[in-house]
Protein backbone atom coordinates (compact mmCIF):
# COMPACT_ATOMS: atom_id res chain seq x y z
CA UNK A 1 0.00 0.00 0.00
CA UNK A 2 2.61 2.44 1.09
CA UNK A 3 5.21 1.48 -1.69
CA UNK A 4 1.97 2.21 -4.52
CA UNK A 5 0.95 5.34 -2.59
CA UNK A 6 4.60 6.79 -3.43
CA UNK A 7 5.08 5.52 -6.61
CA UNK A 8 1.23 7.58 -7.24
CA UNK A 9 3.12 10.43 -5.68
CA UNK A 10 6.53 10.61 -7.13
CA UNK A 11 4.51 10.03 -10.78
CA UNK A 12 2.28 13.32 -10.02
CA UNK A 13 5.70 15.60 -8.69
CA UNK A 14 7.41 14.58 -10.92
CA UNK A 15 4.78 15.87 -13.60
CA UNK A 16 4.40 19.27 -11.16
CA UNK A 17 7.48 19.38 -11.22
CA UNK A 18 8.38 19.11 -15.02
CA UNK A 19 5.34 21.68 -15.40
CA UNK A 20 6.76 23.89 -13.84
CA UNK A 21 9.95 24.24 -15.00
CA UNK A 22 8.63 24.00 -18.77
CA UNK A 23 6.30 26.64 -18.27
CA UNK A 24 8.51 29.11 -16.22
CA UNK A 25 11.31 28.64 -18.53
CA UNK A 26 9.96 28.30 -21.98
CA UNK A 27 7.24 29.69 -23.80
CA UNK A 28 4.84 27.07 -23.84
CA UNK A 29 2.06 29.30 -21.88
CA UNK A 30 2.23 32.35 -24.63
CA UNK A 31 2.55 29.70 -27.39
CA UNK A 32 -0.80 27.67 -26.11
CA UNK A 33 -2.11 31.25 -25.99
CA UNK A 34 -1.96 32.14 -29.39
CA UNK A 35 -3.57 28.68 -30.20
CA UNK A 36 -6.71 28.55 -28.62
CA UNK A 37 -7.22 32.41 -28.57
CA UNK A 38 -10.30 33.35 -30.41
CA UNK A 39 -8.98 36.07 -33.44
CA UNK A 40 -10.03 39.36 -32.92
CA UNK A 41 -12.77 41.04 -35.73
CA UNK A 42 -12.56 44.42 -35.00
CA UNK A 43 -15.66 46.01 -37.64
CA UNK A 44 -18.16 48.29 -36.90
CA UNK A 45 -20.90 47.40 -34.65
CA UNK A 46 -23.77 48.30 -32.30
CA UNK A 47 -21.95 48.93 -29.35
CA UNK A 48 -18.72 47.81 -27.52
CA UNK A 49 -19.30 45.29 -24.32
CA UNK A 50 -16.48 45.24 -21.66
CA UNK A 51 -16.74 42.26 -19.35
CA UNK A 52 -15.95 42.98 -15.63
CA UNK A 53 -12.63 41.41 -14.08
CA UNK A 54 -12.36 42.77 -10.59
CA UNK A 55 -12.21 45.66 -8.54
CA UNK A 56 -10.53 46.81 -5.16
CA UNK A 57 -12.48 47.48 -2.50
CA UNK A 58 -11.25 50.73 -2.35
CA UNK A 59 -12.40 51.20 -5.78
CA UNK A 60 -9.27 50.23 -7.69
CA UNK A 61 -9.32 48.30 -11.13
CA UNK A 62 -7.30 45.65 -11.42
CA UNK A 63 -4.97 45.39 -14.07
CA UNK A 64 -6.93 42.81 -15.99
CA UNK A 65 -9.73 45.22 -15.84
CA UNK A 66 -7.81 48.21 -17.05
CA UNK A 67 -6.72 46.42 -19.74
CA UNK A 68 -10.19 45.37 -21.04
CA UNK A 69 -11.37 49.11 -20.01
CA UNK A 70 -8.80 50.48 -22.51
CA UNK A 71 -9.16 48.75 -24.90
CA UNK A 72 -13.29 49.42 -25.06
CA UNK A 73 -12.18 53.07 -24.75
CA UNK A 74 -9.39 52.67 -28.06
CA UNK A 75 -12.45 50.64 -29.65
CA UNK A 76 -14.85 53.49 -29.18
CA UNK A 77 -12.08 56.22 -30.20
CA UNK A 78 -11.64 54.47 -33.54
CA UNK A 79 -15.65 54.86 -33.92
CA UNK A 80 -16.60 51.31 -34.21
CA UNK A 81 -19.74 51.50 -32.23
CA UNK A 82 -21.62 53.96 -30.94
CA UNK A 83 -22.15 52.64 -27.39
CA UNK A 84 -20.28 52.05 -24.97
CA UNK A 85 -21.40 49.36 -22.09
CA UNK A 86 -19.09 48.69 -18.94
CA UNK A 87 -19.64 45.65 -17.26
CA UNK A 88 -18.44 44.78 -12.77
CA UNK A 89 -19.53 44.80 -10.01
CA UNK A 90 -17.88 46.11 -6.74
CA UNK A 91 -15.87 44.02 -3.62
CA UNK A 92 -17.02 44.28 -0.15
CA UNK A 93 -19.57 47.04 -0.60
CA UNK A 94 -16.83 49.39 -2.40
CA UNK A 95 -17.42 51.12 -5.39
CA UNK A 96 -18.31 49.03 -8.56
CA UNK A 97 -15.71 48.28 -11.14
CA UNK A 98 -18.06 49.35 -13.53
CA UNK A 99 -18.72 53.20 -11.79
CA UNK A 100 -14.27 53.33 -11.77
CA UNK A 101 -14.39 52.69 -15.73
CA UNK A 102 -17.05 54.56 -16.94
CA UNK A 103 -14.62 57.55 -14.61
CA UNK A 104 -11.95 56.31 -16.61
CA UNK A 105 -13.90 56.58 -20.27
CA UNK A 106 -15.18 59.81 -19.66
CA UNK A 107 -11.59 61.22 -18.25
CA UNK A 108 -9.96 59.71 -21.65
CA UNK A 109 -12.94 61.64 -23.68
CA UNK A 110 -15.90 59.05 -24.02
CA UNK A 111 -19.26 61.44 -23.86
CA UNK A 112 -21.46 60.36 -20.54
CA UNK A 113 -24.65 59.24 -22.67
CA UNK A 114 -22.67 56.98 -24.87
CA UNK A 115 -21.43 55.06 -21.47
CA UNK A 116 -23.96 52.40 -20.23
CA UNK A 117 -23.32 50.65 -16.97
CA UNK A 118 -24.53 47.90 -15.19
CA UNK A 119 -23.07 46.97 -11.81
CA UNK A 120 -25.06 44.53 -10.27
CA UNK A 121 -23.43 41.28 -12.26
CA UNK A 122 -21.24 38.59 -10.82
CA UNK A 123 -20.73 36.34 -13.82
CA UNK A 124 -20.17 35.77 -17.20
CA UNK A 125 -23.73 34.39 -17.56
CA UNK A 126 -25.00 37.36 -15.61
CA UNK A 127 -23.65 39.82 -17.58
CA UNK A 128 -24.75 38.09 -20.93
CA UNK A 129 -28.36 38.02 -19.51
CA UNK A 130 -28.00 41.70 -17.85
CA UNK A 131 -26.59 43.65 -21.25
CA UNK A 132 -29.42 41.82 -23.35
CA UNK A 133 -31.83 43.86 -21.07
CA UNK A 134 -30.01 46.97 -21.22
CA UNK A 135 -29.42 46.93 -25.71
CA UNK A 136 -32.18 44.68 -26.48
CA UNK A 137 -34.61 48.30 -26.16
CA UNK A 138 -31.75 50.43 -27.83
CA UNK A 139 -31.72 47.48 -31.26
CA UNK A 140 -28.60 46.92 -30.66
CA UNK A 141 -27.80 43.29 -32.75
CA UNK A 142 -24.14 43.26 -33.15
CA UNK A 143 -21.51 43.84 -30.20
CA UNK A 144 -18.07 43.71 -30.07
CA UNK A 145 -17.42 41.68 -26.75
CA UNK A 146 -14.02 42.75 -25.18
CA UNK A 147 -12.21 40.15 -22.40
CA UNK A 148 -9.45 38.20 -22.52
CA UNK A 149 -8.69 35.69 -24.95
CA UNK A 150 -8.92 32.81 -22.87
CA UNK A 151 -12.17 33.60 -21.68
CA UNK A 152 -13.96 34.91 -24.64
CA UNK A 153 -14.11 30.90 -25.48
CA UNK A 154 -16.71 31.01 -23.50
CA UNK A 155 -18.06 34.46 -23.33
CA UNK A 156 -18.85 34.28 -27.10
CA UNK A 157 -21.46 31.60 -27.28
CA UNK A 158 -23.36 32.83 -23.87
CA UNK A 159 -24.01 36.57 -25.67
CA UNK A 160 -24.84 34.70 -29.09
CA UNK A 161 -27.21 32.55 -26.88
CA UNK A 162 -28.19 35.66 -25.87
CA UNK A 163 -29.19 36.74 -29.13
CA UNK A 164 -26.30 38.97 -29.91
CA UNK A 165 -24.14 38.73 -33.37
CA UNK A 166 -20.63 38.41 -31.38
CA UNK A 167 -17.35 40.19 -32.80
CA UNK A 168 -14.40 39.39 -30.59
CA UNK A 169 -12.41 41.67 -29.53
CA UNK A 170 -9.48 40.09 -27.18
CA UNK A 171 -8.07 42.58 -24.99
CA UNK A 172 -4.51 40.52 -25.11
CA UNK A 173 -1.39 42.55 -25.87
CA UNK A 174 -0.26 38.90 -26.86
CA UNK A 175 3.44 39.85 -26.06
CA UNK A 176 5.34 36.91 -25.07
CA UNK A 177 6.02 37.38 -21.47
CA UNK A 178 9.99 37.56 -20.46
CA UNK A 179 9.91 36.57 -16.82
CA UNK A 180 9.50 32.96 -15.51
CA UNK A 181 6.79 34.51 -12.73
CA UNK A 182 4.52 36.75 -15.78
CA UNK A 183 4.58 33.22 -17.56
CA UNK A 184 3.39 30.87 -14.62
CA UNK A 185 0.25 33.90 -14.21
CA UNK A 186 -0.55 33.05 -17.73
CA UNK A 187 -0.76 29.25 -17.37
CA UNK A 188 -2.72 29.95 -14.53
CA UNK A 189 -5.21 32.24 -16.84
CA UNK A 190 -5.39 29.49 -19.08
CA UNK A 191 -5.77 26.74 -16.97
CA UNK A 192 -8.53 28.36 -15.05
CA UNK A 193 -10.51 29.94 -17.97
CA UNK A 194 -10.70 25.67 -19.24
CA UNK A 195 -11.86 24.80 -16.26
CA UNK A 196 -14.38 27.59 -16.66
CA UNK A 197 -15.35 26.84 -20.34
CA UNK A 198 -15.46 23.08 -19.00
CA UNK A 199 -18.12 23.83 -15.63
CA UNK A 200 -20.56 26.29 -18.52
CA UNK A 201 -20.58 22.98 -20.92
CA UNK A 202 -20.69 20.46 -18.60
CA UNK A 203 -24.02 22.75 -16.95
CA UNK A 204 -25.19 23.34 -20.08
CA UNK A 205 -24.92 27.19 -20.61
CA UNK A 206 -22.63 27.11 -24.00
CA UNK B 1 17.48 37.00 -19.92
CA UNK B 2 15.76 37.02 -16.31
CA UNK B 3 15.18 33.52 -16.81
CA UNK B 4 18.51 32.70 -17.98
CA UNK B 5 19.70 34.38 -14.67
CA UNK B 6 17.42 32.39 -12.36
CA UNK B 7 18.07 29.03 -14.26
CA UNK B 8 22.02 30.11 -14.43
CA UNK B 9 21.86 31.02 -10.36
CA UNK B 10 19.85 28.20 -9.23
CA UNK B 11 22.62 25.91 -11.13
CA UNK B 12 25.19 27.37 -9.37
CA UNK B 13 23.92 27.23 -5.58
CA UNK B 14 23.03 23.49 -6.82
CA UNK B 15 26.20 22.58 -7.33
CA UNK B 16 27.40 24.40 -4.82
CA UNK B 17 24.74 22.08 -2.09
CA UNK B 18 26.56 19.17 -4.23
CA UNK B 19 29.59 20.10 -3.15
CA UNK B 20 28.77 21.44 0.39
CA UNK B 21 27.48 17.56 0.75
CA UNK B 22 30.21 15.61 -0.38
CA UNK B 23 32.90 17.64 0.86
CA UNK B 24 31.94 19.13 4.00
CA UNK B 25 29.36 16.60 5.21
CA UNK B 26 30.55 13.54 3.52
CA UNK B 27 26.96 12.84 2.14
CA UNK B 28 27.57 9.53 -0.24
CA UNK B 29 26.40 10.53 -3.45
CA UNK B 30 24.62 7.50 -4.36
CA UNK B 31 22.05 8.82 -2.25
CA UNK B 32 21.21 11.21 -4.28
CA UNK B 33 18.88 9.70 -6.63
CA UNK B 34 16.90 8.60 -4.08
CA UNK B 35 16.56 11.84 -2.13
CA UNK B 36 15.22 13.12 -5.70
CA UNK B 37 12.91 10.51 -5.35
CA UNK B 38 11.50 11.56 -2.01
CA UNK B 39 11.46 15.25 -3.10
CA UNK B 40 9.15 14.51 -5.98
CA UNK B 41 7.04 12.09 -3.64
CA UNK B 42 6.67 15.10 -1.35
CA UNK B 43 5.57 17.16 -3.98
CA UNK B 44 3.24 15.07 -5.87
CA UNK B 45 1.72 14.64 -1.69
CA UNK B 46 1.27 18.24 -1.65
CA UNK B 47 0.17 18.05 -5.45
CA UNK B 48 -2.52 15.43 -4.65
CA UNK B 49 -3.65 17.64 -1.25
CA UNK B 50 -4.15 20.65 -3.55
CA UNK B 51 -6.49 18.65 -5.92
CA UNK B 52 -8.41 17.77 -3.15
CA UNK B 53 -8.82 20.75 -1.44
CA UNK B 54 -9.76 22.72 -4.98
CA UNK B 55 -12.20 20.14 -5.65
CA UNK B 56 -13.58 20.27 -2.10
CA UNK B 57 -14.00 23.66 -2.52
CA UNK B 58 -15.79 23.73 -5.28
CA UNK B 59 -18.05 21.63 -4.81
CA UNK B 60 -19.05 23.89 -1.25
CA UNK B 61 -19.59 26.93 -3.08
CA UNK B 62 -21.73 24.57 -6.21
CA UNK B 63 -23.76 23.47 -2.97
CA UNK B 64 -23.78 26.49 -1.12
CA UNK B 65 -25.31 28.15 -4.48
CA UNK B 66 -27.71 25.63 -5.00
CA UNK B 67 -29.09 25.36 -0.80
CA UNK B 68 -28.37 28.86 0.31
CA UNK B 69 -30.00 30.63 -3.27
CA UNK B 70 -26.87 33.58 -2.39
CA UNK B 71 -24.40 34.20 -4.84
CA UNK B 72 -20.74 32.22 -3.68
CA UNK B 73 -18.20 33.19 -5.69
CA UNK B 74 -16.46 30.03 -7.79
CA UNK B 75 -13.45 32.08 -8.03
CA UNK B 76 -12.50 31.23 -4.15
CA UNK B 77 -10.38 28.64 -5.84
CA UNK B 78 -8.34 30.58 -8.06
CA UNK B 79 -5.74 31.92 -5.10
CA UNK B 80 -2.16 31.09 -4.47
CA UNK B 81 -3.06 30.83 -0.84
CA UNK B 82 -4.15 27.25 -1.52
CA UNK B 83 -0.94 26.19 -2.65
CA UNK B 84 0.42 27.12 -0.10
CA UNK B 85 -1.70 25.90 2.68
CA UNK B 86 -1.48 22.19 0.47
CA UNK B 87 2.28 22.28 0.55
CA UNK B 88 2.01 22.42 4.49
CA UNK B 89 -0.64 19.87 4.41
CA UNK B 90 1.49 17.46 2.13
CA UNK B 91 4.80 18.01 3.49
CA UNK B 92 3.54 17.26 7.09
CA UNK B 93 1.96 14.05 5.68
CA UNK B 94 5.36 13.01 4.07
CA UNK B 95 7.07 13.39 7.38
CA UNK B 96 4.43 11.55 9.62
CA UNK B 97 4.93 8.61 7.01
CA UNK B 98 8.65 8.65 6.97
CA UNK B 99 8.67 8.79 10.37
CA UNK B 100 5.76 6.25 11.30
CA UNK B 101 7.94 4.09 8.75
CA UNK B 102 11.62 4.64 10.54
CA UNK B 103 9.47 3.64 14.20
CA UNK B 104 8.20 0.97 12.94
CA UNK B 105 11.17 -0.56 11.56
CA UNK B 106 13.41 0.18 14.80
CA UNK B 107 10.65 -2.03 16.96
Amino acid sequence: MGSRVDRVARLIGLIGVVGFLVTAFTPLAHRLNLATAVPAELVPSDAIVVLGAWVSPSGTLSSESLRRTNHGIALYRRGLAPTLVLLGGSASGGPSEADARAEQARLHGVPAQAILTETRVRTTREEAARVKELLQSKGARTILLVTNAGHLARARPLFERAGFHVYPAPSDSFVEASSPESRLELMRVLVREFFGWLFYRVAGYI
Amino acid sequence: MEATFMAALTGLTSIGGYYVGVKLLHLPTVGLGAAIGKMLESVGMVLIFLAVNLVLALMIVLLARGVTGAFVSAYVTDDSVWLGLSAIQGLAFQWWRGIAATSTAGE
